[in-house]
C-alpha cells in the first residue's frame, strides 16, 4: 500500500458502543435472515465531524476492525444526530457489532458490549458484510 | 353503541401539502392569502373554506374541487385537528394514549392508569405496534374552543406525532 | 359535546405478551386460528413476536429433516456421549421449562446457564441477596414520584415501560398525571428517545463514568461538594441530589448501561444505602427476556445461585459456581464438549470469538424459530412459540408472576410441543 492509499482512506479510532433499536428488534422477532434485519443491523452511527474525517458521506460503506485485528466488518455509516461525541460511535446489538467484541473478559465472563475499541476507514463502494460471511 | 357521534365519518386525515396537490398552485391572491400553499393551511385549520378559491370552480378544476371538498370534511372529519401520524416512526409505545387529557377523562380506568383503552371515545389507540386515531374531533386542538394542546407531541420519543 | 353514555368494554379476554420482561397483560388479539393476524395495545416488538416469525424452525439432525423424535432421541445421544455439556437459554421459557432444565442439568452433569450471565445478573444477585430495595411495578405506577432511568432505555427495549409503570399513567396515589405528579430522570452517555422525553432531567456523562458520578452524586447527597473529574456542573449534581432527597417514592431503573459500566455492583449498592438514609428509593433492573428473571429466580431457589452453575453428575446435591461456569468462560476455555441451546441465539448474541467453540461441539437447538445457531446445529428441535401456543408461568422484571395461557386453540393441530414437553421427553429418552 503506498503513502497515496494510505492519505486516500484514514482511518478513525473510536470506541463503539451497542444499543438497542426498537424496529430492528422488531424485524429480528419477524426473522434473523431478512433483507430488512441485515439493513438495520449493519449500521454504525457516527459523530458527523467524524464522518467528514474518514472522506466518507452518510449511507457510504465503511471498514469497521477491532484492535486485534480479528474480527473486521463492513457496514453502512449513518450520522448519530446527537451532539458532537467525536471518538465514539455506536451500533445496534447483533452480529455485525458482535463480531468486533473481544473474547478476553478477564475472567469475569462479561465481554466489553458497550465499550469495543476499533478502527474505521472508508470501503466506498464495497458491500456490506452478508449474514453468510460470518 | 349510544354515542351521539356518526363514527362512519372519522376518515383519514389529509395534510397540507395533500391538499396543495389539488389547488391552481398560481399563487393568484384572490382567496386573500398570498399562496396556494398558505390557502392549503388556511383550508386545513378550517379558516377558510374550498369556495373561497375561485379558480377551484373552473371547468378544468372542478374534478379537484369535488375532491377538495370532500377531503375538507365540514365537521367530524378527523382532518379537523390537522393531527398527522407517521407511522413509520411509530412503534406503539402508548405513551400519547395515556398522557392524551382527553383519553384519560373519556377512559379513566383504562389509558388513564396505562392500561388498554376500554372506552370507544379515546382519540388514540395502539393496533399491530401503531398508534391509530379515531374521533379526532373530540381532540382539544379542534373546534371553537382549541387551545393548543401538545400532550401527545412532547411525550412522543420519535417525534411520530405532528399537528399541521 | 357530552360523554354521558360511556361504553365501557370490560374485556375477559387479554392475553399476555412475551415479547420482553414487562409482560404486559391487557392484550387484545384477532386470529385465524393458526396464527395471530391482529393485535391490539401491543408495541410493535410485541406484535412482531405474537404474530410468530417467517423462518419457522424443523426438526432437523445433521441438516437432515427427520421426525421429531427422531431429533429427540439424537439429542438425548449427544448429551449422554458428553462428558460436560453445557445448557444455555431459557429466558424465553416458562417456568415449567426451567424447572424441568434444572433437572435435566442435574441428571447430566452440566453446566447451566443463561443470558443474566452477562446482562441484569449482577443487579438481581444483589436484589435477591437483600442487598438493594426494589418494589412491583405497580408500586412505581401507584406511588412514585422520582422515576430514574440510569444507562436505560426503555423506549427501544421495553417500549410500554413509561406509559404502563412508571411515568405516564395515573396512580392511586399520583392521580394528577405526569406532568405535576412525577419527575423523569435519564441519565445516560447518549440523549436516547428515553431521554428526550426526560427534557432538562437528562444527565448526560461520559462513557465509563458512571460509578464516578455515583460518588459525586452521594457526596451531593451528605451535603459536601460533588466533584468529578470531567467537565459537569456541579450545581447540576446538586440539582439532582435535591430531586432526590425530596422523593416520596423513588425507584431507579438500571439499564445496562450502568451495569456493564461497573466493575461490581458496590457503588450502586452504596448510592441506595444513601439514598434510603436520606429518603426512600427502590431499584428494579430492566430484564429482557421475557422470564429470565424467573429462571434466575428458579434456579436461586434450588441452589442459592443465580446462574453460572455446574452440576456433578448424579449427584442432585453438588453444585459448583462460578465466573468459570459462565457460557462466556466455559466457551472460551473449551471446557464444555457439547450444548443445548433452549430459546436463544448464542451465535448472535455472543462475540464472535467467543461463539466460535460452538462450531466444534454438537449443539442441540430448541427454538421456535430458525436462529444463527440452529442453522449451524447438529440437532434442532422446534417448539412451541411460549404466549401464544403454549401457556405457563413467567416472572416479569419486577419479581412478580404473571400466568398465561395459549392464544391460539391448540386442539385438533399438530402444533409443536412447548420446551418443557422437549426437555421431558429428552429425560426420558435419556
Amino acid at each position: 500500500m503506498g503513502f497515496g492509499q494510505f492519505l486516500a482512506a484514514p482511518e478513525h479510532k473510536v470506541t463503539i458502543v451497542t444499543y438497542r433499536d426498537i424496529f430492528q428488534s422488531a424485524v429480528m422477532e419477524e426473522g434473523r435472515f431478512s433483507e430488512e434485519y441485515l439493513k438495520l443491523s449493519a449500521v454504525i452511527k457516527m459523530d458527523a465531524a467524524d464522518i467528514k474525517k474518514l472522506d466518507v458521506k452518510v449511507g457510504d460503506t465503511v471498514l469497521v476492525k477491532n484492535k486485534d485485528n480479528n474480527g473486521k466488518v463492513i457496514v453502512r455509516v449513518e450520522s448519530s444526530g446527537y451532539d458532537s461525541h467525536s471518538g465514539i460511535a455506536y451500533m445496534p446489538n447483533s452480529p455485525w457489532s458482535n463480531a468486533l467484541v473481544d473474547a478476553d473478559t478477564g475472567g469475569s465472563g462479561v465481554p466489553r458490549y458497550k465499550n469495543i475499541e476499533a478502527m474505521v476507514s472508508s470501503a466506498k463502494g464495497e458491500s456490506i458484510t452478508g449474514i453468510d460471511d460470518f | 353503541m349510544g354515542a351521539a357521534h356518526n363514527y362512519e365519518k372519522v376518515r383519514t386525515m389529509a395534510n397540507a401539502m395533500e391538499i396543495y396537490k389539488l389547488l391552481p398552485k398560481t399563487n393568484c391572491k384572490e382567496c386573500g392569502k398570498s399562496t396556494c400553499m398558505a390557502f392549503a393551511v388556511s383550508l386545513l385549520s378550517r379558516e377558510l373554506t374550498v369556495d373561497d378559491c375561485p379558480p377551484l370552480k373552473e371547468d378544468k378544476l372542478k374534478a379537484n374541487y369535488g375532491k377538495l371538498s370532500d377531503l375538507i370534511t365540514p365537521a367530524q372529519g378527523a382532518s379537523e385537528s390537522g393531527m398527522i401520524v407517521h407511522e413509520d416512526k411509530c412503534f406503539g409505545c402508548g405513551n400519547c394514549v395515556v398522557a392524551c387529557p382527553v383519553n384519560v377523562a373519556d377512559d379513566p380506568h383504562g389509558a388513564g392508569i396505562g392500561r388498554a383503552p376500554t372506552s370507544d371515545k379515546v382519540i388514540l389507540r395502539v393496533k399491530d405496534g401503531i398508534v391509530r386515531t379515531s374521533n379526532v374531533q373530540e381532540c382539544r386542538r379542534f373546534g371553537k374552543d382549541k387551545i393548543l394542546c401538545n400532550g401527545c407531541i412532547v411525550t412522543c420519543p420519535t417525534e411520530a406525532i405532528e399537528f399541521v | 359535546m357530552k360523554r354521558q353514555s360511556m361504553v365501557i368494554l370490560l374485556n375477559e379476554n387479554y392475553h399476555v405478551c412475551t415479547g420482553c420482561a414487562l409482560l404486559c397483560d391487557d392484550i387484545e388479539v384477532i386470529t385465524d386460528g393458526k396464527k395471530i393476524t391482529e393485535v391490539k395495545t401491543a408495541c410493535r416488538k410485541g406484535v412482531s413476536r405474537m404474530k410468530g416469525c417467517n423462518e419457522p424452525m424443523s426438526p432437523t439432525v445433521d441438516g437432515q429433516q427427520v421426525d421429531i423424535d427422531v431429533a429427540i432421541s439424537a439429542a438425548a445421544n449427544i448429551l449422554k456421549n458428553s462428558k460436560s455439556p453445557l445448557i444455555f437459554g431459557l429466558g424465553n421459557s416458562t417456568d415449567g421449562a426451567q424447572k424441568k432444565a434444572i433437572e435435566l442439568a442435574k441428571q447430566v452433569g452440566a453446566v447451566l446457564d443463561d443470558t443474566s450471565s452477562f446482562c441484569q445478573g449482577p443487579t438481581l444477585e444483589a436484589i435477591f441477596n437483600d442487598r438493594i430495595k426494589s418494589c412491583t411495578l405497580d408500586d412505581v405506577r401507584n406511588k412514585a414520584d422520582v422515576i430514574v432511568y440510569w444507562g436505560a432505555d426503555p423506549s427501544n427495549s421495553h417500549p410500554r415501560h413509561l406509559s404502563k409503570f412508571s411515568y405516564f399513567p395515573r396512580g392511586q396515589e399520583r392521580q394528577r398525571g405526569w406532568e405535576e405528579d412525577r419527575t423523569m430522570i435519564t441519565i445516560d452517555i447518549r440523549k436516547s428517545h428515553t431521554a428526550k422525553i426526560s427534557g432538562d432531567k437528562f444527565y448526560q456523562i461520559p462513557l465509563q463514568m458512571d460509578a464516578e458520578f455515583i460518588d459525586a452524586l452521594i457526596d451531593a447527597l451528605s451535603g459536601k461538594v460533588p466533584k468529578v473529574s470531567f467537565e459537569f456542573d456541579p450545581k447540576r449534581i446538586l440539582e439532582l441530589a435535591n430531586i432526590l432527597k425530596k422523593a416520596k417514592f423513588g425507584t431507579i431503573f438500571v439499564g445496562l448501561g450502568l451495569v456493564y459500566s461497573l466493575a461490581d455492583m458496590e457503588p450502586v449498592v452504596r448510592l441506595m444505602d444513601k439514598l434510603n438514609e436520606v429518603s426512600n428509593f427502590h431499584l428494579i433492573p430492566m430484564v429482557g427476556h421475557y422470564n429470565m428473571r424467573g429462571f434466575n429466580q428458579n434456579l436461586f431457589n434450588e441452589t442459592g445461585y443465580l446462574n453460572r452453575v455446574k452440576f456433578e453428575k448424579g449427584n442432585s446435591t453438588d453444585v459448583q459456581h462460578g465466573a468459570e461456569f459462565s457460557i462466556v468462560e466455559s466457551l472460551n476455555n473449551k471446557t464444555v464438549d457439547a450444548a443445548l441451546i433452549i430459546g436463544t441465539d448464542p451465535l448472535s448474541s455472543l462475540p464472535r470469538s467467543v461463539a466460535e467453540h460452538l462450531l466444534d461441539i454438537p449443539v442441540i437447538t430448541i427454538d421456535p424459530c430458525e436462529t444463527f445457531t440452529s442453522r449451524k446445529a447438529k440437532v434442532t428441535i422446534p417448539s412451541a412459540l411460549s404466549g401464544v401456543e403454549c401457556g405457563g408461568s413467567a416472572v416479569r422484571m419486577d419479581g412478580e408472576e404473571v400466568k398465561f395461557e395459549p392464544i391460539i386453540d391448540v386442539k385438533d393441530q399438530t402444533i409443536r410441543p412447548s420446551d418443557e414437553e422437549i426437555l421431558a421427553r429428552i429425560m426420558e429418552a435419556l
